[in-house]
């Protein structure tokens, strides 16, 4: 089975948040990036994928500039990924989920596969674009978000099930297909130092960018980010002074009602 | 940009899902007042007639009606097939789809068919000067927000569940039944079956407007119907914290976290939770939040509205004594 698992560069979520001085962007100065969240699941996914099905190979796909995108596919190496394939745009090109959902398409589909693994969304932005995106330029079914991905070599096609309003929908498709990952329900492996250390060596494909350049559509059809900001700091919970049990409950339904007006 | 706008009517059981209501909304504004553009709204399902009736009773100025058994299964590469191709007969300048399961992975596919810009998650709508308007929407986890300016001649918007109000139901607008096919799509999966959450009985977490969850100051899974009962009361969905699921007490479908649901309910309960970092950012977004615990340290305080220290197994049932009361049941 030839499996692509696209990923994304992502500010480390446990660095401080903070915005630029315009007020436009977060303030990325030495922010690490990383591979992280629904991304790390689904490498791993791909991996128990592989590890289930005999012939099978995995490789990481990713859109982005240098040096974080290339980091982060010598990080998907490391965990076990057998090659990685990185689409670099130009410097001054900003990216979007859409656009980078072309690019991604593009690259992707220059040789065969029988499933596309993607993070229901970015730790970053959380569009969760991408995968649909990718799915609808490949012209494949895509499912999201999904849990619990298995592969049924006597009927061969995948099993899985969706997290829908309500319950869990166990649904069964034929590949090819792009499948978006719910959550860390798989508990992600580490690199092991060898293999770290093996992965800066490692060859990393190029796709030089007017090849996909012709599949990336109306340019005019974009989103911009204007502002980015924090919530404004909670100033901390209003006490409920009371002597009694009762006595709590009644202030607490009191204030929600008169105060807050959020009681049902 | 300006134009009219379509809006997905989400079929759940028959009935309209609320978050399509909620997309009405947006839509509204999208297209200026009353005269300045069309909302046109579209239901595909086996059968449409109930849902149909409902989205036209929510200010939308026309409702097509597509009758197909097939959209009763999930089918994005369909549905956004139609959805693209009913907004471009139309003309219509937005399409909004509302904040469901469905309607997330729509987005995308709806957005590359129709070559148009998007953004989902969208929780407030801000003045543009002529461009029209600015979506607002959360980034890092609930960490920040974002302002985003779609640009070219189309977008899809795509809500987040409970950021907009459903209009109140008024007259009924033209229903309009359609035969459209919108051209090739990928064949989907089959679906073979369906597990409910063992909390399904309620609300569902992500759409409830309140939400009570549980955390390991309950001490033990016996304990946890405290919880729900007071979920109960107030007619909200039961929630847990990542120690309860991680336990076992109860499945992982009640984690409320950042490997959980993201909740944004009117109203969250926090019941004996200590409010770890990865517990906040799944409900921090809550428009009032009111935490019960023993301890008055715990950062759960940091981020409620409200606090109440002290023994929840005293507490909470008599909390639950009083919505009973107060709410007359």
């Amino acid at each position: 089975m030839e499996i692509l698992v696209l990923v994304k560069a992502v500010p480390d979520p446990e660095a401080r948040l903070r915005p630029n001085a315009a007020g436009t962007a977060p303030d990325l100065d030495g922010v690490k990036w990383v591979l992280a969240g629904y991304d790390e699941s689904a490498v791993e996914q791909a991996l128990l994928l592989r590890e289930a099905v005999p012939d099978s190979h995995v490789r990481a796909l990713a859109v982005g500039p240098a040096p974080r995108t290339e980091e982060v596919l010598r990080a998907a190496l490391a965990l076990g990924c057998d090659g990685a394939t990185w689409v670099e745009p130009p410097a001054d090109l900003a990216i979007d989920p859409l656009l980078a959902a072309r690019a991604l398409a593009a690259a992707g589909r220059r040789s065969p596969f029988q499933l596309v693994l993607v993070g229901k969304q970015a730790m970053d932005d959380e569009a969760g674009l991408v995968g649909p995106a990718v799915a609808e330029h490949l012209a494949v079914p895509d499912f999201g978000p999904v849990v619990d991905l298995r592969w049924d070599a006597a009927g061969g096609r995948f099993r899985f099930a969706r997290a829908v309003e309500g319950g869990l929908e166990r649904l069964e498709a034929p590949p090819p297909i792009v499948v978006a990952l719910q959550q860390a329900w798989n508990d992600p492996r580490t690199a092991k130092l060898q293999n770290v250390l093996r992965s800066r060596r490692a060859p990393i494909e190029k796709v030089p960018w007017p090849e996909v350049a012709a599949a990336l559509g109306d340019r005019r059809a974009r989103s911009v980010r204007t502002a980015f900001r924090l919530p404004p700091p909670r100033s901390g919970a209003k006490m409920i002074e009371y002597s009694t049990p009762e006595e709590a409950a009644q202030k607490l339904v009191r204030a929600l009602r008169e105060e807050a007006r959020t009681f049902p | 940009m300006s134009g009219g706008a379509l809006v997905l009517g989400e079929v759940r059981g028959g009935r309209l899902a609320r978050a399509s209501a909620e997309a009405v909304t947006v839509a509204r504004r999208l297209v200026g007042p009353a005269g300045s553009g069309t909302v046109t709204g579209l239901v595909l399902a086996g059968a449409p007639a109930a849902a149909a009736s409902e989205l036209a009773r929510t200010g939308v100025d026309r409702v097509l009606a597509v009758s197909d058994p097939t959209f009763d299964a999930f089918h994005a590469s369909r549905t956004a097939a139609v959805a693209a191709a009913v907004a471009t007969e139309r003309s219509a300048a937005h399409v909004v789809v509302g904040g469901t399961a469905a309607g997330r992975e729509l987005v995308g596919r709806l957005a590359a068919r129709w070559d148009a810009a998007a953004v989902t998650g969208v929780v407030d709508l801000v003045p543009d000067g002529d461009r029209g308007f600015r979506a607002v929407r959360t980034v890092f986890s609930g960490r920040a927000f974002e302002e985003v300016r779609l640009e070219g001649p189309r977008a899809v918007w795509g809500t987040h569940p409970l950021a907009f109000a459903a209009p109140p139901p008024g007259p009924e607008a033209p229903v309009e039944a359609r035969a459209i096919s919108g051209g090739p799509s990928p064949v989907p999966g089959t679906a073979v079956g369906f597990e409910a959450a063992s909390n399904a009985s309620g609300p569902d977490l992500a759409e409830a407007t309140v939400v009570v969850s549980g955390g390991r100051g309950l001490r033990a899974p016996e304990n946890f119907h405290l919880v729900e009962e007071l979920a109960g009361a107030l007619g909200g969905a039961v929630g847990a914290s990542r120690a309860v699921t991680d336990a076992g007490w109860r499945p992982t479908s009640y984690q409320v976290g950042q490997t959980g649901r993201t909740v944004t309910p009117q109203l969250y309960v926090a019941v004996g939770i200590s409010g770890a970092i990865q517990h906040l950012v799944g409900m921090v977004g809550s428009r009032t939040i009111v935490a019960i615990n023993s301890d008055p340290n715990a950062p759960i305080f940091k981020v409620a509205d409200y606090g109440v220290v002290g023994d929840l197994f005293q507490i909470v049932p008599a909390l639950t004594a009083e919505v009973r009361k107060v709410r007359g049941a």
